[in-house]
């Protein structure tokens, strides 16, 4: 119950940060939102509490699942370097806004 | 064939991408970066002869016991391809060095790159291992979107990216389900589970991620404003591998989860009217070259949905014949746009007219692209449609009459669509203004929108048409050895509908 509240509450706040024009909060949006994707893979396993799933030193029935663990940790990673990228853009658009042309170095429209 | 070396397809461009960021000589980028798809596309033609034999084989990576190891997997279907777009990379990063795009710092590795995740995406036999080749195929993208084109690719560069990367979120939320569902995301191990409804819901989920990747109305807003804003290298690149590799992995999720159960048919439906008609008819109202072209992508994804439809062999074989053509002929003809703005310095139809007389080889091209687009012979379009249709009409009649009819009002509208781009850009009045390449230092007049006069003696180089034409002469092969590549579409789809092989490559005796 309580990870499908914090799952919740984490996409709506994900999804408020995404509607946001900001490229930075937009970023911010993107972290939250895959936080909720992160606990929604965990508890593909099994959600309650286990041992480490070390094989021939933990029984199975008692050890947790270590391939949704392992698929957080993928998505972990592939989040921080979207992440990255988000704020490199959100860099190089002036004033946070790409609706008109920069003045310096930029090729028109064609 | 050892099926161990079948990670290298993935690792090596990798090692390549990462060698072209560090190596100082540009010969060495240069080879790397083209030799690269090159050899994708011999090991693709290769493993197509070796798959007459041995249907599919299969490697768990890293040695680990079946179930949890990460199965690579080579099938007729990948093989295919793997040869299309390794040749269709190689084509398009020829123009790339007639822009000189592949002198931009990083260029060769981000496409090298891209190329690795590309291979992955095919080859991979788990869901969630897709998952991560299709991201290695995004992140370079989003960094070779913001590197070339107009100004507008940074804006439309954050559409790309955070549409992206929601789905990418819809994506891993599927793959938690299935998970949770079916406890296990490798594909061998979930054929036939289509018929839980929790699994079902799972692999929708997935499939439903893959299609906004793949842009197919009404999922499609961000495709026609994303690749007009980038180069026409980039576009190119973009459209012939991006939306393939998810309609790809669309065919190979269903083909497995849901064989012939026809749970997901009335979306699929709708998906593939949507598509086909509106990608069509809204290519009528663009008005420069490559936009018009990134409605006909979107029409063309709903073209290739419909084998989803469908299900059966001939769907499936149709689909993948209507994929080829899309991928050679859109690349012949935004190779082609590109080719024009490169010379002319715009590809809007205000701005272009009278290039017939002009541009007899562009004419060419351009023309026999577009009869190939709309479907009429001597062309792959052609080859492509009539094996859809054919397979349609086999349908249930409800489901055969929605789709005729909706593939033949879509070929009406590209059609005028087409007219409107060959009568705007090749004939009309003679042009008498472009805008030149040229620094304004070096022009001799100083006009405010460096439109200036256009001499008689502007022509598109040859060289710049290359690409283009390889493209088409592909196309136009497609066509005239109809015959073999039909038997090899039917050996890819038989892939899809008989598993046994590829379970039994995968799971063991």
């Amino acid at each position: 119950m309580i990870l499908a509240l914090t799952i919740g509450v984490l996409v709506a706040g994900g999804t408020y940060l995404l509607l946001q024009r900001s490229l930075v909060r937009i970023a911010f949006g993107v972290g939250v939102l895959s936080h909720a994707v992160n606990l929604f893979l965990l508890t593909s396993g099994v959600p309650a509490y286990r041992g480490e799933p070390l094989a021939n030193r933990m029984d199975p029935a008692t050890a947790a699942d270590p391939l949704p663990q392992a698929f957080v940790l993928t998505a972990i990673v592939i989040t921080l370097a979207v992440t990255v990228i988000l704020l490199a853009l959100a860099v190089v658009g002036r004033n946070d806004d790409t609706m008109r042309m920069p003045e310096s170095g930029e090729e028109r429209d064609r | 064939m050892n099926a161990a070396w079948l990670p290298l397809v993935v690792a090596l461009p990798l090692l390549a991408s990462a060698l072209t960021a560090v190596a100082p000589w540009r010969v060495v980028r240069l080879v790397l970066l083209l030799g690269t798809p090159l050899a994708t596309a011999v090991v693709g033609v290769w493993l197509i002869g070796i798959h007459r034999e041995t249907p599919v084989f299969a490697t768990n990576v890293g040695g680990f016991p079946v179930g949890i190891a990460i199965p690579f997997v080579s099938d007729t279907l990948s093989a295919v391809l793997l040869a299309v777009t390794g040749i269709a990379t190689f084509v398009v990063l020829l123009f790339a060095l007639r822009t000189g795009e592949d002198r931009l710092r990083f260029f060769p590795a981000l496409v090298l790159m891209l190329i690795a995740g590309v291979n992955g995406a095919f080859l991979t036999g788990d869901i969630f291992n897709l998952f991560v080749f299709v991201e290695v195929m995004l992140l370079p993208s989003y960094a070779l979107l913001a590197m070339s084109g107009t100004w507008r690719r940074l804006g439309v560069g954050r559409l790309f990216l955070v549409v992206n990367l929601v789905t990418s979120s819809v994506f891993l939320v599927g793959i938690a389900l299935l998970y949770a569902a079916a406890g296990t995301v490798n594909l061998a191990a979930l054929v036939g589970r289509g018929d839980d409804p929790k699994v079902a819901f799972g692999a929708a989920v997935v499939l439903f991620a893959l299609v906004v990747k793949a842009g197919a109305v009404p999922v499609h807003g961000w495709l026609p404003r994303a690749y007009p804003a980038t180069s026409a290298t980039v576009m190119a690149l973009f459209g012939s591998l991006h939306s393939k590799v998810a309609l790809v992995a669309v065919y190979r999720i269903t083909a497995v989860v849901f064989a012939e159960n026809p749970v997901l048919l009335p979306a699929v439906v709708g998906l593939v009217v949507l598509s086909v008609i509106v990608g069509a008819w809204s290519s009528i109202g663009e008005n420069t070259m490559r936009r018009i072209l990134s409605f006909q992508i979107v029409s063309s994804n709903g073209h290739i949905l419909i084998a989803v439809a469908l299900l059966s062999l001939a769907g499936y074989r149709g689909g993948l014949l209507y994929l080829v053509h899309s991928v050679l002929t859109l690349g012949a003809l935004v190779l082609a746009s590109g080719a024009v703005e490169q010379t002319y310095g715009t590809g809007h139809l205000v701005r272009l007219a009278d290039l017939l007389r002009r541009e007899k080889a562009l004419a060419w091209i351009v023309g026999l692209a577009l009869i190939s687009l709309v479907g009429f012979p001597p062309s792959a379009g052609f080859i492509g449609k009539a094996a859809l249709v054919v397979a349609s009409a086999a349908a249930t009649p409800w489901v055969a009459a929605v789709i005729i009819g909706s593939v033949i009002v879509a070929s009406i509208l590209s059609l005028v669509a087409m007219q409107r781009l060959w009568h705007d850009v090749f004939w009309g009045p003679k042009m008498t203004v472009y805008r030149s390449r040229l620094p304004a230092a070096v022009r001799s007049d100083e006009s405010k929108d460096d439109l200036v006069p256009l001499p008689d003696s502007v022509r598109i180089p040859t060289l710049d048409l290359v690409p283009a034409g390889l493209m088409l002469v592909l196309s136009l092969a497609m066509f005239f050895g109809a015959g073999p590549t039909w038997d090899i579409a039917t050996r890819a789809a038989q892939g899809l509908v008989d598993l046994g092989p590829y379970v039994e490559a995968v799971r063991g005796r």
